[in-house]
């Protein structure tokens, strides 16, 4: 902001600006400024997003012509479709699976990796490297290794003696055959969490713990898990947002199927919106999705803080 | 990074005896270790076998024979056309989101004004909110607005990344202000100093946000596939998905081999990346999300 054009039409009026203050501060002006190349963006495509689509949820749409209001209709029809129920429930049942697994095959891998062993950080750098891989190279990995005849999965446990599971072509077996390939993608991301929170406990603790005599499982029991649990809420927290909104895996495994036993409520609101172009329900089910999220992660946070170690 | 005990540790420590448990536990670990990596040896095999030798009886780590059959196969789509809108889209969105969100970050950690935390709590506040909830109508107003199958399409609903925005705040909260102090006693405007001193002092975490906004742009799935109208405006996760047997119901064993290869073409470039500045990938986690 150049000063003389500032200063040219009212010099009292903006002088006076140009020293506002704010809580017994002087107004940093230029803020806004700063703020500016991410806020525009920021209302556009994020909160003005967000507000139509909650009222677009109210409408009855196609792509073609424009909304007409239908005040709650979208939500009653959802209420009475059959798929609804189906579909909340594969997701949920799918978090129940992923959430449990992948905290604590985290909690592994980051108590692993943070002791002072030879290859430690070679397994750091394996256990995350998946995370970095496009969704598009987890799914079609993990339908060839989960493959029923020729999968590698299914040969390793046929030397083991046990025969063929069914992992994507068999509704009981299917939400099991894409939570591998997840835990698989996402655990390295949750070990990195916990592993910042290990770091964070200081070293005496454990070491005055061992001095006292505790055994290796004690000071695992009594010091690093209650001092992990910021860390594990966190995870965990995540790890809820994320299974709720899960749709590039199953797109890409199954799409869905064997008989919509992998249809996720993504992948429901996929088909409803950008398959049928039944917009206005789409976004009535994307604001009902978020309720859900809302509604569990809250709880969680509330069952994590008052539960004790 | 996490050091690697030596034999020849400098300090005169108490050697510690290496207890049995610490033994199993340690072949554990690294049997999983071999177990995480496998998937991605498995891929890079298959991708070089001959067809009649993808499924086999017993498992052959190893190909017999070697082919760039399935290679071939791959590149007769317009593979490298979605390699180059992979990283014009990439490339653009990350260095946008990057200058935003150091910018922001910087405004919210170090400048005085009125809506401050208002307009921060509003920031994180979207963080709960998935970013299915904004396809939606995001997919109408570009639609509507004829933005689509065009790189402006792909790249304008990632240049704000409110991740982005809270890593640098974090970073510049943590960043003693003596210097700008200095430079503000010399008469250096709000912008010289941001872009002169504190900019430059933010490397690592330029670095970190840099290589995490990357990867995200970089794997971007949902949007890109509702974007891209035509073959050629794909982007190479979107296009490399027509590989994948499972997709439209039944799978066919016999694309196998193909699809192995166009995964290890889509793998290598992320995977490269991660090895070489892995450092900085898992402490912009541990600085980004946690320490808040």
């Amino acid at each position: 902001m150049s000063e003389a054009t500032l200063q040219r039409p009212r010099p009292v009026a903006l002088a006076r600006l140009r020293h506002a203050t704010w809580q017994g501060e002087r107004i940093d002006w230029s803020a806004y400024l700063f703020i500016l190349p991410f806020f525009l963006p920021f209302l556009l495509f994020t909160l003005i997003a967000v507000g139509f689509g909650a009222y677009v949820s109210f409408t009855e749409w196609g792509v073609i012509g424009d909304p007409t209001w239908t005040g709650l209709d979208n939500f009653r029809r959802a209420l009475a479709d059959p798929f609804v129920p189906k579909v909340w429930a594969n997701t949920l049942k799918y978090g129940l699976i992923v959430v449990p697994a992948t905290t604590i095959v985290a909690l592994a891998f980051a108590l692993f990796v943070n002791q002072r062993w030879w290859g430690a950080t070679l397994a750091r750098t394996v256990f995350y490297a998946p995370n970095v891989v496009a969704v598009t190279v987890i799914g079609l990995v993990w339908v060839w290794l989960l493959d029923t005849r020729f999968g590698l999965v299914n040969q390793y446990l046929g030397y083991l003696g046990i025969p063929n599971v069914p992992w994507l072509t068999n509704p009981a077996w299917v939400l099991f055959g894409i939570a591998l390939a997840s835990i698989w993608w996402d655990a390295g991301f949750s070990m990195v969490i916990f592993l910042a929170g290990l770091q964070d406990i200081p070293k005496e603790l454990r070491e005055a713990a061992q001095v006292d005599g505790a055994s290796r499982f004690q000071v695992l029991r009594h010091i690093v898990l209650p001092l992990l649990r910021p860390a594990m809420s966190l995870v965990i927290t995540l790890l809820i947002i994320g299974t709720l909104r899960v749709f590039s895996q199953i797109y890409i495994m199954t799409n869905g199927g064997p008989a919509n036993a992998s249809a996720s409520v993504i992948i429901y609101i996929y088909r409803i919106g950008f398959r049928d172009f039944d917009l206005g329900y789409a976004a009535a089910l994307s604001l009902m999705l978020f309720a859900t999220i809302l509604i569990v992660t809250v709880v969680e946070m509330r069952l994590l803080r008052v539960q004790r170690w | 990074m996490v050091s690697v005990a030596t034999p020849a540790d400098s300090q005169p420590q108490p050697r510690r005896r290496v207890s049995g448990t610490v033994v199993v536990l340690w072949v554990l670990g690294m049997l999983v270790v071999v177990a995480w990596a496998a998937p991605f040896v498995w891929m890079v095999s298959t991708s070089v076998k001959w067809p009649g030798d993808i499924m086999t009886r017993d498992i052959e780590w190893l190909p017999r024979r070697v082919t760039s059959e399935n290679y071939a196969k791959v590149f007769a789509q317009p593979v490298l056309r979605w390699l180059v809108n992979s990283l014009i889209v990439a490339t653009v969105a990350t260095a946008f989101s990057l200058l935003s969100g150091a910018m922001t970050g910087y405004a919210f950690a170090r400048l005085h004004f009125p809506g401050r935390g208002v307009l921060f709590f509003l920031v994180l506040a979207t963080l709960m909110i998935p970013s299915e909830m904004t396809i939606v109508p995001l997919f109408i107003g570009f639609l509507r607005a004829d933005l689509v199958n065009n790189y402006a399409a792909f790249i304008l609903p990632s240049v704000a990344s409110v991740f982005g925005v809270y890593l640098f705040r974090q970073f510049f909260l943590s960043l003693p202000r003596e210097l700008e102090d200095a430079a503000r006693v010399d008469g250096a405007g709000r912008f010289r100093i941001f872009f002169s001193i504190a900019l430059p002092l933010a490397r690592p975490a330029v670095i970190a946000a840099a290589i995490l906004l990357f990867t995200t742009n970089w794997n971007a799935f949902l949007w890109p596939l509702l974007v891209a109208f035509t073959e050629e405006m794909k982007t190479l996760p979107v296009g490399m998905a027509t590989f994948a047997p499972g997709v439209g119901g039944q799978t066919q064993l016999q694309s196998f081999g193909p699809a192995m290869a166009a995964m290890t073409i889509l793998t290598l470039p992320s995977l490269l990346v991660f090895l070489v500045l892995q450092r900085y990938f898992i402490e912009g986690v541990i600085s980004a999300g946690i320490k808040g």
